[in-house]
């Protein structure tokens, strides 16, 4: 294990230095600036509803995404998210630590939970994985709503909150993923990332070469289920409001969406996802008195078309993603990027 | 007040239950069986089929024993293209695709369900109703008709898949297809033709889904974790283990209701699925894992 660690951290550091050079490092440098001086120039709604939701979906997507980088797909995440979520307000509430402090806690907590839930999985194929990981997230629901009067979670509470809402909040959790999705990076282009791949490629190829294979995904379990204890904290701080509905199967299937359409496996791809996704989900309703006027006669029994018309096309948009881009939209907008560098290099000689 | 007729009958219901499950996971069997392919959105296939049995029930007054028939070739069609133009194109690929897939195959049913006949909750109306009283033990009829039903399509699937060519042709796919392609035998049609009796074993429990309970087009999601726990104590690819685990799921959910509580139904299931799972991956008459 120590030999390992410290292989893996000597090929962090080189990592580290390799990415600092390379040209992707400006990229990344200019897109953060961006990111931290939009809030100037848009709306306070845009920033709290638009913004923050993105960056903080890009961040549960991502430990979404480094877990299937390991080859273990979790149809359940969102009982870590809740698990995060409500283990971080309920210690700030219960027992008046400070907010932030309960952030950490109830990270440290949903990673505990998840290395339990990883040992029962370690030995799974991935269709059974996906059905455990669904049912804990069943089973939790079930577990939280019976001791109902310690977790208040089917009326819900207010969670208590680090830093104001709106802008300052904006900026804290903009930090928390850029840290957290850079320590994930590290991790996917170090040794351990390796292994992960390896063990997605091949399993049994992987264990020939000596991969310890059930240690490797009890790793990525860990880290993942941390992270996404991370943003679960972080929701249901920026909601305000925390509720036994963060464990629905909507907030497990929407990490996966987002990794997959952005594009799996890479670290840019839940970022794209999750702005596409959140983007989708905050603007398209505008247009559903529009949808209401003319689809209304063709589905009467329906009071609003818009919402299921809307969910209807993001299901064909993963199936048309999985089976025509299986890389998904990221190496999209790479390849029309290098086109047009080489384009305009063209044009210069 | 736990009594031994209070027992009795909360086996039988556990048994009817278990009956509609045994449809789902056998025809999910079948097709893992044959193309290892695993299909999450085969609960969207049998709300779908309550839905397609209640429309002919209630616009063409037809019996709701008689739906059944057509909501079974209903779905049956519709598992033709899902298999010809979603499932087709990912197999072979990384496995994590199929769940991609179904994924988005769940989105898709589940909101054209509710673009098509709403969001409220539906029964198909039976001509039986009523229950059947023997002492203090009581079934209604619906429940016994169910179990007739499902040992009918059992018996017509057995006989399909062990005297007939198709049969034939399917159980040597399952077991090595490369060898059986090589015998002549056309895998395409095979598959196609698997997942369309896959698809209308989960029609046919849909109707009867619909016939026992109430629906709405959310309920699809259940049954298929309902008959994934079944599939895993009867072991992959095994139908007469599907039929044993299903009995056994029926019963244990009942009389866990029996015992502990209506809000521990669907608990119970993914309890039992992650015990099996962690005490043995293969299932309990599993011979070995895929």
């Amino acid at each position: 294990m120590n030999r390992t660690l410290v292989n893996s951290l000597g090929s962090i550091k080189r990592e580290l230095v390799n990415f600092s050079r390379s040209q992707k490092f400006y990229f990344v440098l200019v897109a953060m600036a961006i990111m931290a001086i939009t809030p100037l120039f848009v709306s306070d709604y845009v920033v709290g509803e638009v913004l923050t939701p993105i960056i903080i979906f890009a961040l549960y997507a991502s430990s979404w995404n480094l877990l299937a980088s390991s080859g273990q797909g979790s149809l359940g995440h969102a009982a870590f998210l809740g698990i995060g979520g409500f283990a971080s307000a309920l210690l700030a509430v219960k027992s008046g630590i400070p907010p932030i402090v309960g952030l950490f806690l109830g990270s440290l907590l949903s990673a505990t939970i998840g290395l339990l839930i990883g040992l029962a999985c370690v030995r799974l194929k991935a269709w059974f994985l996906a059905m455990v990981t669904f049912g804990f997230s069943v089973i939790i629901v079930t577990i939280f709503s019976q001791f109902d009067d310690f977790t208040g979670a089917v009326m819900g509470f207010r969670t208590p909150l680090i830093v104001e809402r709106g802008v300052p909040f904006y900026y804290m959790t903009f930090a928390f993923a850029v840290i957290s999705i850079f320590i994930m990076y590290l991790i996917m282009k170090s040794k351990l990332g390796l292994a992960f791949r390896a063990i997605h490629q091949n399993e049994v190829e992987a264990k020939m070469i000596g991969i310890n294979t059930g240690k490797y995904r009890l790793i990525a379990f860990v880290i993942s289920t941390f992270f996404a204890g991370l943003a679960g904290g972080l929701y249901a701080q920026s909601i305000r409001y925390i509720q036994v509905s963060i464990f629905d199967p909507y907030y497990s299937f929407l990490p996966l969406m987002m990794a997959v359409i952005g594009g799996l496996g890479t670290i840019e791809g839940p970022i794209i996802g999750s702005a596409i996704i959140v983007t989708i989900d905050r603007y398209l309703p505008g247009i559903d008195s529009v949808l209401q006027g003319f689809l209304h006669p063709l589905f009467p029994s329906v009071s609003n078309v818009g919402p299921p018309l809307r969910m209807l096309g993001l299901g064909l948009f993963l199936l048309v993603v999985v089976i025509f881009a299986p890389k998904g939209v990221a190496p999209l907008i790479r390849k029309a990027y290098k086109y047009l560098r080489s384009s305009l290099k063209e044009e210069k000689t | 007040m736990i009594t031994v007729s209070g027992l009795i009958e909360a086996l039988l219901w556990g048994v009817a239950d278990g009956c509609i499950y045994i449809l789902l996971a056998t025809g999910l069997n079948l097709i893992f069986g044959v193309m290892k392919l695993v299909n999450f959105a085969h609960g969207q296939l049998l709300m779908i089929g309550a839905y397609i049995a209640f429309t002919v029930t209630t616009a063409l007054g037809l019996n709701a024993y008689l739906a059944i028939l057509v909501a079974m070739g209903a779905v049956a069609v519709i598992g033709v293209g899902l298999e010809r133009f979603t499932f087709r194109r990912v197999l072979g690929t990384d496995k994590l695709n199929e769940i991609f897939v179904s994924l988005g195959l769940i989105y898709v049913f589940e909101n054209a369900a509710v673009l098509l006949w709403g969001n409220t909750t539906h029964q198909i109306a039976s001509p039986f109703q009523g229950l059947l009283s023997l002492g203090q033990i009581s079934i209604d009829y619906n429940r016994l008709l169910a179990i007739l039903v499902v040992i009918v399509i059992l018996i017509a699937l057995f006989l399909l898949l062990k005297k007939t060519k198709i049969g034939l042709a399917m159980r040597a796919t399952s077991q090595k297809s490369n060898a059986s392609m090589l015998m002549g035998v056309n895998i395409e049609k095979v598959y196609i033709l698997t997942f369309a009796l896959g698809a209308a074993l989960a029609g046919a429990a849909g109707a009867l889904y619909g016939i026992i309970f109430n629906f709405n087009p959310t309920i699809g999601a259940l049954p298929t974790i309902k008959a994934f726990a079944i599939i895993i104590i009867g072991g992959l690819g095994s139908i007469p283990g599907a039929v044993v685990g299903g009995l056994l799921y029926g019963i244990a959910e009942n009389t866990a209701v029996y015992f502990l509580g209506g809000i521990w139904r669907d608990a119970i299931a993914f309890t039992l699925l992650i015990i099996v799972l962690v005490i043995r991956p293969t299932g309990i008459f599993g011979e070995k894992g895929e």
